[in-house]
């Protein structure tokens, strides 16, 4: 029976969905069930990861010191991972921290066109003995072959397995199943897929990650994550325990911390709703929803031209900036008329 | 660097290098090294440290790099040496070299893949252009005997030889970011050809394959260096990738040792492979140095497949240096393994 490690974002790809408001006793709460389900690894943060809270992409409610000191006291053997963006995350001032709190694994993320940008993180975070990932980001904005020369140069920095995420939850499963397959073939190391659900396919999408022989996936309870959410994790182990796969993660107990996240957690179980469904048509990162339904509705835009016109723009996560831009030129072409 | 350090290294070019006699005719003699302050560099430096403190050799040293004021941070005892002379320079822009040299070994530009795949443009400009503007340098030198230029295993490209001997020529996928390293490598010799036909520079081809030793940082992304760095903090060593991947190591002072022999033995116009012929797979190597530094470290192995249909295997056929210029390894593995640990050791504390 294949052994797939699960990486559960619920605590970090969730704070987007509550505009990084998450707090201690939250994260309390959460871990501790994660800990009991034998969750493997579970990644606590703002949504944009570590040192990412600021004006730009949202203020955290709780600092990372507090988020990282209250899981590290309930996770025992549930590994505690971070999400580390270089630029938002500096050496010296995040990542020497988080791995002093006790971090165990360390998520080294960029776009998926710019892996150059992660050396220095990755070097560093092995030579401090840490599990060590790269993550391609917006994953569906590379070609098959730059994906795999990205990924490969993450390799070469010292990534010990290489995550895609398909940040916009844009793929369906014949395009992951071609990434994997490539990045397996491509890679001596491990390799993991990350879904969204804006077009209803998280699920069916990592289980075709699996079958092209991804050793790793991320899921979240109730899929508590930006946009439509992430591929739900009670869901998918329960399918994957179905097909055979080995996760070491008690289905009874992973319920429970579903249920648990669902009354605790989240103000709302994220439902695919008709601006996701544009988004991930779109391409478009699902931690623009906020954003996007937000200045929308200030300048009585229509949310689904915004997340077009982003998409034609290529935007990548950080440059929400982009967003009113957008939404002002929508607002005179309006006027204009 | 601790004495005791110091003395590892010393000790380990008295064993690599007791064959002294077969180099005589460096003495009183003068080599320009290029790229001189990194691994290849540092041991040249200290074996010809060695052989002028204990046989009297007299030989000169100029160590060519752009940044020489780090190696006399790192290493000191090697910088402060009378037969030590440090220029600092970029090797695509050269001036002048001094007159009197009389050998040249071109170890300039960096193997770390990581810089290639960063970097892959500088790559290509700094081993063309420093190869190019060493090459014609070389040929105002008056006194000139030989050029060493250290290309690499790379260029062979996808093997499936055993042991790859230097007539063996693999292909390498032009069309990718991946073949950076090795095409460059391949025009770099190329030059060395063109010079060679064209001005007739005496010029002997080295390709290098896999090290270890005292000098070889531990950052770099190779298994050996991750392996070793991984049992120095305690563990677990990570395998990545195929653990049945065959490679070799030549220990540093073995290394200096050969390409110094190559100065004297080496033939003009000719390719050697240089490098150790004992292949061991990436599972045993991990279990080696497991075992020094404690046997009840876990090894884990971190793999994107279960069944490999190839593996790679990057090991020399070292028959024709060891016909022309007479070379030995003098240290085994398990020997190279342990005084590398030993003396990282050290430098740790």
């Amino acid at each position: 029976m294949k052994h797939i490690v699960i990486h559960d974002p619920t605590l970090r790809d969730g704070n987007h969905a509550v505009a990084h408001q998450l707090s201690a006793k939250q994260i309390d709460i959460y871990t501790k069930a994660a800990e009991k389900a034998g969750i493997p690894v579970v990644e606590v943060g703002h949504g944009n990861g570590l040192g990412a809270s600021s004006l730009q992409v949202g203020e955290a409610l709780e600092s990372d010191v507090v988020l990282l000191e209250t899981a590290r006291k309930n996770l025992k053997n549930s590994k505690l991972s971070i999400h580390c963006i270089p630029g938002f995350a500096t050496i010296k001032r995040d990542l020497e921290r988080a791995i002093s709190i006790g971090v165990d694994v360390v998520r080294v993320a960029s776009h998926c066109t710019e892996a150059d940008i992660t050396q220095r993180h990755i070097a560093y975070s092995r030579e401090k003995g840490k599990d060590t990932y790269g993550v391609l980001m917006m994953s569906h904005m590379a070609s098959v072959k730059l994906l795999v020369e990205e990924a490969q140069k993450m390799e070469l920095y010292g990534a010990e397995g290489i995550i895609i995420m398909d940040s916009s939850g844009n793929y369906l499963p014949e395009d992951v199943r071609e990434r994997i397959s490539a990045l397996v073939n491509g890679l001596g190391v491990p390799v993991g897929f990350h879904g969204h659900n804006n077009l209803g396919m998280a699920v069916a999408n990592s289980i075709a990650a699996l079958e092209a022989g991804a050793k790793m996936l991320d899921a979240t309870s109730r899929g508590f994550g930006a946009g439509a959410g992430n591929t739900q994790l009670e869901v998918l182990i329960a399918v994957m325990h179905r097909l055979g796969y080995k996760t070491g993660i008690d289905l009874y107990k992973v319920l429970d911390a579903s249920d648990i996240a669902e009354k605790d957690i989240m103000p709302k179980v994220p439902t695919i709703n008709s601006e996701s469904i544009v988004s991930g048509l779109s391409g478009v990162f699902s931690g623009f929803a906020k954003h996007v339904s937000r200045i929308s509705k200030e300048y009585k835009v229509d949310p689904r031209d915004v997340y077009f016109e982003l998409g034609k723009r290529k935007v990548v996560a950080g440059q929400e900036d982009l967003i009113i831009e957008v939404v002002m030129e929508l607002v005179k072409i309006r006027d204009n008329k | 660097m601790s004495a005791k350090a110091n003395k590892i290294t010393h000790d380990n070019c008295g064993r690599s290098g007791a064959d002294f006699k077969s180099v005589a005719e460096l003495k009183n003699r003068c080599i320009l090294v290029t790229g001189g302050t990194g691994f290849v560099g540092k041991w040249i430096t200290e074996m010809v440290c060695f052989l002028n403190a204990e046989h009297k050799l007299n030989i000169k040293l100029y160590l060519l790099a752009r940044d020489t004021e780090s190696f006399k941070t790192e290493v000191p005892h090697l910088a402060k040496n009378p037969c030590v002379n440090l220029i600092q320079q970029d090797v695509r822009h050269l001036s002048e070299m001094p007159k009197d040299v009389n050998y040249v070994i071109n170890a300039a530009g960096s193997p770390d893949r990581r810089e290639h795949a960063s970097k892959p443009l500088s790559t290509i400009d700094t081993f063309y252009k420093g190869t190019n503007s060493i090459l014609e340098e070389c040929f105002r030198l008056p006194g000139l005997h030989k050029i060493l230029h250290l290309s690499s295993n790379f260029i062979y490209g996808n093997l499936n030889s055993d042991k790859i001997k230097e007539t063996d020529m693999g292909t390498l996928d032009s069309n990718s970011i991946n073949a950076t390293y090795g095409e460059i490598k391949r025009l770099t010799e190329t030059l060395c050809a063109v010079y060679g036909n064209q001005q007739h520079l005496p010029i002997v081809v080295v390709r290098p394959f896999g090290f270890v030793g005292p000098y070889q940082k531990l950052d770099k992304p190779w298994a050996i260096t991750s392996f070793v760095r991984d049992a120095i903090h305690g563990g677990p060593i990570k395998i990545l990738g195929n653990e049945a991947a065959q490679r070799s190591y030549l220990y540093g002072s073995d290394l200096a040792f050969w390409l110094l022999k190559l100065l004297v033995k080496g033939k003009d116009d000719s390719v050697y492979n240089v490098g150790s012929s004992h292949c061991v797979s990436l599972k045993e190597l991990a279990e080696k140095i497991k075992n020094i530094v404690d046997k009840k470290m876990e090894i884990v192995n971190r793999t994107s497949k279960e069944v490999y249909h190839h593996t790679s295997k990057s090991v020399p056929d070292i028959s024709l240096i060891t016909k022309h210029a007479h070379v030995e390894e003098t240290f085994t593995l398990q020997e190279a393994l342990e005084s590398t640990i030993a003396w990282n050791k050290l430098m740790k504390r």
